[in-house]
């Protein structure tokens, strides 16, 4: 076929190796972000049910209906039911309030319990991951129990009524980051020993869940159509858990790093396809006397038409395989880098990333090179013989919209995401607009006093603004390039920065609550003497919630809420803590302390979480009675707060003024960071203060920061293929006026100006442009990255001053040293060599 | 073969309707060889430009083989251009990425010829560049580039070629060898030759001289020598 036959001549002369790489870079960047992102997708589906050892669960203060059961088993849903609660264990004389939690026996649905032979096993080859609940009779326990009992595995211990053997160590179960552990060591048993143990009485505090998991030959449908029919089942007391729920923690780290994969890739494509457009604009004029010869020996206007048509669609096939190919290799790459927190199993990617690669190259050379290419089959023939004739080229606007159309069509089906289309776009829309305005007036500012300066710089500037037009394009496509790296940059260095913030090395791992007055001294010389440093103490007071306005709260209310049914921790500032946000109503300063609503009703004002304040239905201006060990005080809302997470400092539910709560007995708590090998202070802590509450986090925390460790190194393989893209443009761009510098540069040099004035006046022309480039490039990124980080990322808007003095100083010494580099050739060849191969 | 009958061009200035070429009446037989000549800016390449098809007259005809090419749209033109047209011009307007046999036979191929690569092969042959199949135009001396354009004209066995100052990029001797290869070619091939020039001597070869003065056909003789 000739076109085919024509494309590999072209290809060997060099014309289409800008657009074929240009192609080839948009397809590879889509593609290995789709892989990416939709394996890794999968893969957290699974992972994520992991952390819940189901798909679904309900839990419930009441154990699950028998009725669910039923139908569960019809419908071919695996289930398991679980019951947590505390309850004293013995061994001999040692005793312990242990969190017990029985299962059954196909427990867990999902995911795996690890356990080993040995107390406190930190080495893999010891520990032994298993899809398996202990037998009845048996236990498993925390590495701690057994000093804490002072026992051997294999020992018996008292639970309940019960006798049971400890067989095995439990090291971590997989739902165990979502329940932190309240009440000292962790006990796993089987489901069918609690009625030997008979700790269950009617009033008991039980935690149920009811876990479920599609069968393994179930493709989604079954398991929908049964969780669908048990949400009409549900009752007050129930609460459908989502595996996503169960680790939030993670899954916004790990959502935000998706975001920016997908960021990252848009960018890339953005890039990629400038590249492309300015690609095609350079191979369009360089066809142009090529398709006059073609007409003048007779070819129709058509059959070039056709000619290039076939043409750019073998291009775009080949050079799409090419990414596609490319894109899977670099996936792979990236697959390395976030390998060791991702299941070995990785689950293969459909076919939709492939589609969504495959269709990037045709719609890149649908949108940006068949506009570039329109016009050629209209060139009159006559251009044989006269240079002056050329055909218009389709409108710059039309080709713009066609563009802008192109990127939005692209960033929108791929990132699925209207924000971040928008934001690109707009800060496009900025870049691009600028460039025009200001552009055009840096030029002729440049023009005008470059009248005054040496002959290098009058010459320079002079041809700019001669060469308006071309200047003008090769300063969009700088500063878009020089923009979305600043934008990717940016936006990852403080992803990574907030991630590092949250996660520091000694970030608290630990909270000790419910330390009393006279046990305070003692504990604070039992961490001081394991030389460990707590987040400073807080006071509080523990009381129970028993009047809503007046009234008992009623009996479905308080089934469904556990704070209704245990001591509430109260405590009281004057400032607003760290982190908390006023939602609704005001905080309280001194000034209103004083004023006459509190004090004339001679309630005291309480601040209460937004959550809590929602599912008990409660609003400002609600009163509340609090029972603090017998002796009953009224509260008035006048805040509802929300509180951040993420800091790993105590938050509380429940907020009062300074003043109030004093009187009352207190207790204390406090976060403190342990490392794994002084974690036994926790068991000597218990052992001598039963009552303290450890909450344990460290667990957890590992898992975050070795998540976050992973993502930011695949963060940073991403940014290094952009920063590809974006050479990829900056060659684009200065290739696209080459031929005629180098045909006045040839010129210049016969009429016998130095190599000096000659790269001198290269160099200020094109670090010029870079200069104003990296100008509006700062101008369009801080605009874009002020979008992105409040819609897309949730950060708060930040100048970047930095931008403003790298992006114009890395701008022109990037854009001169290319420049000056594809330039040289005028130089270092003979002039007519020059003016004989343009 | 070619008859033009009272072809003018106009085109429209900043200062006026600018008259090119005025009135031109003109018949080329078969085989005949013309030289259009007459200063810079009298109108000879616009007049060439006509007569093959590639631009369109004002007013007048212009008929190739008996077909009225003015009454044409720019597919029609380009219909008989493909059947009977070759050219020759001054840059000799090779492509830089092609080799010197791809460059000749590209019309052929654009043309559907089978065997185009052969042809050319032939052609550059005898235009004496057989050693130099391979080589692309930029390690082509001006001489030699100009003789593969010629290769590539008459590779498509036209009935008229028209040559817009074929030897006005090369300097004196090398010139002379293009035209004499040119007509000795034009001769065994029996093509229709009109060339445009401002060398007497060359116009001198051919055997009708149309000389032209801004826009004004001012003498069409017979040439002195053939």
């Amino acid at each position: 076929m000739l076109a085919i036959k024509m494309l590999l001549r072209g290809w060997r002369g060099g014309q289409l190796g800008l657009i074929f790489w240009s192609l080839v870079l948009a397809v590879a960047v889509v593609t290995s972000v789709a892989l990416l992102a939709e394996r890794v997708e999968r893969a957290l589906v699974n992972q994520s049910s992991a952390f819940l050892a189901a798909d679904l669960a309900v839990s419930s203060s009441v154990p699950a209906n028998s009725e669910w059961l039923e139908r569960a088993a019809v419908d071919g849903i695996r289930t398991a039911r679980t019951a947590s609660f505390a309850s004293m264990t013995y061994a001999g004389e040692q005793m312990h309030l242990a969190s017990v939690k029985a299962v059954e026996s196909t427990y867990p649905l999902r995911g795996v319990v690890k356990r080993s032979q040995i107390p406190f096993a930190t080495d893999a080859s010891v520990i032994e991951s298993v899809m398996a609940a202990p037998q009845p009779g048996e236990l498993w326990v925390d590495s701690r129990l057994l000093p804490l009992l002072n026992i051997e595995l294999g020992d018996s211990i008292d639970v309940g009524d019960g006798t049971f053997t400890v067989s095995q160590i439990l090291i971590e179960e997989p739902d165990g980051g979502s329940s932190f552990s309240m009440y000292g060591a962790r006990i796993l048993m089987n489901w069918q020993d609690l009625p030997v143990a008979a700790v269950i009485q009617p009033g008991s505090r039980v935690s149920y869940r009811f876990l479920m998991a599609a069968s393994d030959t179930d493709d989604g449908s079954q398991f929908a159509r049964f969780s669908e029919w048990l949400g009409d089942e549900l009752t007050v007391h129930d609460r459908i858990i989502t595996p996503d729920e169960a680790q939030a923690n993670i899954a916004k780290t790990m959502d935000k790093g998706r975001r920016f994969l997908l960021l990252a890739g848009s960018i890339g494509v953005v890039l990629a396809g400038i590249a492309l457009a300015l690609a095609s604009h350079h191979f369009a004029n360089g066809q142009l006397l090529q398709v006059a010869l073609y007409k003048s020996w007779g070819v129709s206007a058509r059959r070039v038409r056709q000619l290039y048509l076939q043409q750019i669609l073998a291009l775009g096939a080949v050079g799409s395989v090419a990414g596609l190919i490319i894109g899977w290799g670099f996936h792979q790459l990236l697959l390395s880098a976030v390998r060791d927190w991702l299941p070995l199993d990785l689950p293969m990617a459909g076919a939709r990333p492939w589609i969504t690669g495959f269709a990037t190259g045709l719609l890149c050379l649908i949108g940006f090179t068949l506009p570039a290419l329109w016009h050629l089959p209209a060139q009159s023939p006559l251009a044989v013989l006269r240079r002056d004739i050329q055909v218009a080229s389709l409108n710059s606007a039309v080709r713009g919209a066609l563009g802008v159309i192109t990127i939005a069509v692209l960033l929108f089906w791929y990132s699925n995401n209207a924000y971040l289309t928008l934001a690109i776009l707009l800060g496009f829309a900025v870049t691009g607009g600028a460039s025009i305005i200001f552009g055009l007036l840096l030029l002729r500012l440049g023009k005008t006093y470059g009248q005054k300066m040496g002959s290098i710089w009058r010459l320079a500037l002079a041809n700019l603004w001669r060469r308006k037009k071309p200047s003008l394009i090769q300063m969009a496509g700088f500063s878009g390039a020089i923009a979305l790296l600043m934008i990717m940059t940016v936006v990852r260095t403080s992803l990574i920065d907030e991630w590092r913030w949250q996660l520091a090395d000694d970030a608290p791992n630990h909270f000790l609550v419910n330390v009393a007055s006279y046990e305070l001294d003692g504990v604070k010389t039992l961490i001081q003497r394991r030389e460990l440093n707590t987040a400073g103490w807080y006071s509080m007071v523990r009381g129970r919630l028993t009047h809503i306005n007046d009234a008992l709260p009623n009996e479905d209310l308080k089934r469904s809420h556990e704070s209704l049914n245990r001591e509430l921790n109260l405590s009281w500032t004057s400032a607003l803590p760290e982190g908390n946000k006023i939602i609704q109503g005001q905080w309280w300063d001194s000034a209103a302390l004083e004023g006459p609503v509190a004090e004339s009703v001679g309630l005291a004002p309480v601040s209460i979480e937004e959550d809590i304040a929602r599912e008990l239905g409660l609003t400002l201006g609600d009163q509340l009675r609090f029972s603090v060990g017998g002796l009953v005080f009224d509260a008035v809302i006048t805040s509802t707060r929300s509180l951040n997470w993420d800091n790993m400092t105590p938050n509380f539910y429940f907020l009062f003024p300074e003043g109030y709560l004093e009187e009352y007995p207190r207790t204390y708590m406090t976060s403190l960071y342990v490392p794994s090998d002084k974690k036994l202070m926790v068991n000597e802590l218990l052992r001598k203060y039963p009552t303290v509450q450890v909450i344990e986090l460290d667990k957890i925390i590992d898992r975050i920061r070795s998540i976050v460790t992973q993502i930011t190194r695949g963060l940073e393989m991403m940014t290094l293929l952009i920063l590809g893209c974006g050479v990829l443009v900056m060659f684009a761009a200065v290739s696209l006026s080459m031929s005629e510098r180098l045909q006045e540069s040839a010129i210049l040099r016969t009429l016998g100006s130095s190599k000096r004035l000659i790269l001198g006046v290269q160099w200020v022309e094109f670090s010029t442009l870079g200069l104003a480039a990296g100008l509006l490039a700062a101008l369009g990124a801080e605009f874009a990255i002020a979008m992105l980080q409040h819609f897309m990322f949730d950060q708060a808007f930040t100048w970047h001053p930095w931008l403003w003095f790298v992006g114009p100083s890395a701008g022109a010494l990037l854009v001169g040293v290319l420049g000056v580099t594809y330039s040289r050739k005028a130089v270092t060849q003979p002039p007519l060599q020059v003016l004989n191969s343009l | 073969m070619i008859d033009v009958s009272n072809i003018s061009k106009q085109v429209s200035t900043s200062e006026g309707t600018l008259c090119i070429l005025d009135q031109i009446n003109l018949s080329v037989k078969a085989g005949e060889t013309l030289a259009i000549i007459g200063s810079s800016g009298s109108g000879k390449s616009t007049l060439l430009g006509i007569l093959a098809g590639l631009d369109t007259p004002s007013s007048g005809t212009v008929m190739i083989d008996g077909q009225d090419i003015t009454a044409m749209d720019e597919e029609g033109r380009a219909a008989v251009r493909a059947g009977h047209v070759g050219f020759v011009f001054q840059s000799f307007h090779l492509l830089p990425g092609l080799t010197a046999l791809e460059n000749v036979a590209l019309p052929l191929e654009l043309q559907g010829v089978s065997d185009a690569l052969k042809t050319a092969e032939h052609y550059l042959q005898r235009v004496g560049l057989a050693a130099r199949v391979t080589h692309y135009p930029r390690q082509l001396s001006g001489g030699e580039q100009q003789r593969v354009a010629l290769a590539r004209a008459f590779a498509c066995r036209p009935t008229i070629l028209f040559a817009d100052e074929p030897t006005g990029n090369l300097d004196t001797g090398t010139g002379e060898k293009i035209n004499d290869l040119l007509f000795a070619l034009n001769e065994e091939e029996g093509t229709t030759l009109v060339l445009v020039t401002h060398e007497k001597n060359l116009a001198a070869r051919c055997q009708r001289t149309l000389e032209l003065q801004a826009g004004r056909q001012i003498a069409l003789t017979n040439g002195s020598q053939h």
